[in-house]
């Protein structure tokens, strides 16, 4: 970078007012939201704001003079300005016109194209607004209508698609905000956010669930009823289960994009009685069959 | 993106009564109503502009009102210019 004192023109010795008053008639002519068509201006205001950042300071000039800092790295970071958005496509309210109103009053060819330009800014469809929707896992594979309370204190009626997915956006049409003139609304996108069930968690379009059962389930079998996010189901335990066990529940997961469902997967859990029986442990203790079986002979000790 | 008035203080670094100030002379048109504003980044880049026209250059309040004036004519052009332009595009690709 180049001298500070060169780049806003003024003497080594100039007094604080005479730098604040050379960077306000450079920065005045240079702003880039006052020359939104001059990038050159942007690169000059840049120097200027640093120079003035360093030489303005009564106590970084100090440390510059004496060589304590240089000139390096005093340009400000860029900064969106103004023009970045004022001229931008999306609407906004600071837009006027009447500069060149009196142009569209004729009769020729060019006026004609300004009076379309100004019907299309003046039909603009309104933006698309974006939420975020939390809804019950359960919700996510069965479906769900969901209302929706706005920032501004009004609702939005979701119907929730059954097997919709983490992240996933649903489009309201015309729900988001007013366009101007015969613009219509945009629209309203949802993204969905499953939360966290304490049983059920999801892969793919199969559903898993680790589900307990008695000891004399685990041995006997049985027929037990068995919870699916979309209501209750009796399924057969054969005889002999064990923990760890899965069983397929077919039919019983998400809708499938293509079509069909998949599966309910059920991982068995054996658990005993909370409560120490003393029956059970009078049969464990005369049981021959429990001494010799040993489960842990494939983990190496 | 909507700001809150609260995160819109914090990020253009003007104060409460200088933002109600900016609002009641229509310097700055947030959407909502009081209480409850909603503020967007061009907001925020339009208070910046403000706050280096008064307070680095030196303009007085009415001479920022002048300046936001011609400024918003000379951004309306501009973007009726553009459109122009990209009308123009449209019809010569097609022609």
């Amino acid at each position: 970078m180049k001298d500070p004192y060169e780049i806003l023109g003024v003497a080594r010795t100039a007094s604080a007012a005479d730098i604040q008053k050379a960077y306000r008639k450079l920065a005045k002519k240079l702003h880039p939201d006052l020359n939104p068509g001059n990038a050159e201006a942007e690169e000059k205001f840049k120097e200027i704001a640093g120079a003035y950042g360093l030489v303005g300071d009564a106590e970084k000039r100090k440390r510059f003079d004496s060589g304590e800092i240089d000139a390096a790295g005093a340009e400000r970071p860029r900064q969106n300005y103004y023009r970045d958005y004022a001229s931008s496509e999306q609407d906004h309210p600071y837009t006027d016109n009447s500069g060149f109103a009196d142009f569209m009053d004729s009769e020729d060819a060019f006026a004609e194209l300004l009076r379309r330009s100004a019907q299309a800014q003046a039909n603009r469809r309104g933006h698309d607004l974006a939420y975020r929707l939390p809804i019950e896992f359960i919700e996510s594979i069965a479906g769900a209508n969901k209302r929706l309370t706005l920032p501004d204190g009004g609702t939005l009626d979701v119907a929730i698609p059954p097997g919709i997915t983490e992240g996933q956006v649903l489009r309201l049409r015309g729900k988001g905000a007013p366009g101007s003139g015969k613009g219509g609304f945009g629209d309203a996108l949802i993204e969905v956010e499953i939360k966290p069930d304490r049983s059920f968690t999801r892969q793919g379009d199969d559903i898993y669930l680790e589900l307990p059962i008695t000891l004399t389930e685990a041995v006997l079998g049985a027929r037990i009823k068995v919870p699916t996010p979309t209501g209750a189901v009796t399924m057969a335990v054969p005889k002999g289960s064990n923990t760890g066990t899965t069983l397929r529940l077919r039919g019983k997961g998400a809708p499938k994009h293509a079509g069909g469902y998949g599966d309910q997967l059920v991982k068995l859990k054996v658990v005993l009685p909370k409560e120490p029986d003393p029956e059970l442990e009078a049969f464990v203790s005369n049981w021959q069959g429990g001494k010799t079986y040993n489960p842990r002979e494939e983990v190496t000790p | 993106m909507k700001i809150s008035k609260e995160e819109f203080l914090s990020l253009s670094g003007i104060g409460h009564e200088m933002l109600n100030a900016w609002i009641e002379e229509e310097w700055l048109i947030p959407s909502g109503s009081s209480p409850e504003l909603s503020f967007s980044e061009i907001d925020i880049a339009r208070a910046r502009l403000i706050r280096d026209l008064q307070v680095d250059f030196g303009v007085n309040d009415e001479g920022v009102g002048v300046i936001l004036n011609l400024v918003d004519q000379l951004y309306g052009m501009r973007r009726t210019l553009m459109e122009l332009r990209h009308a123009a595009r449209t019809k010569s690709e097609q022609g």
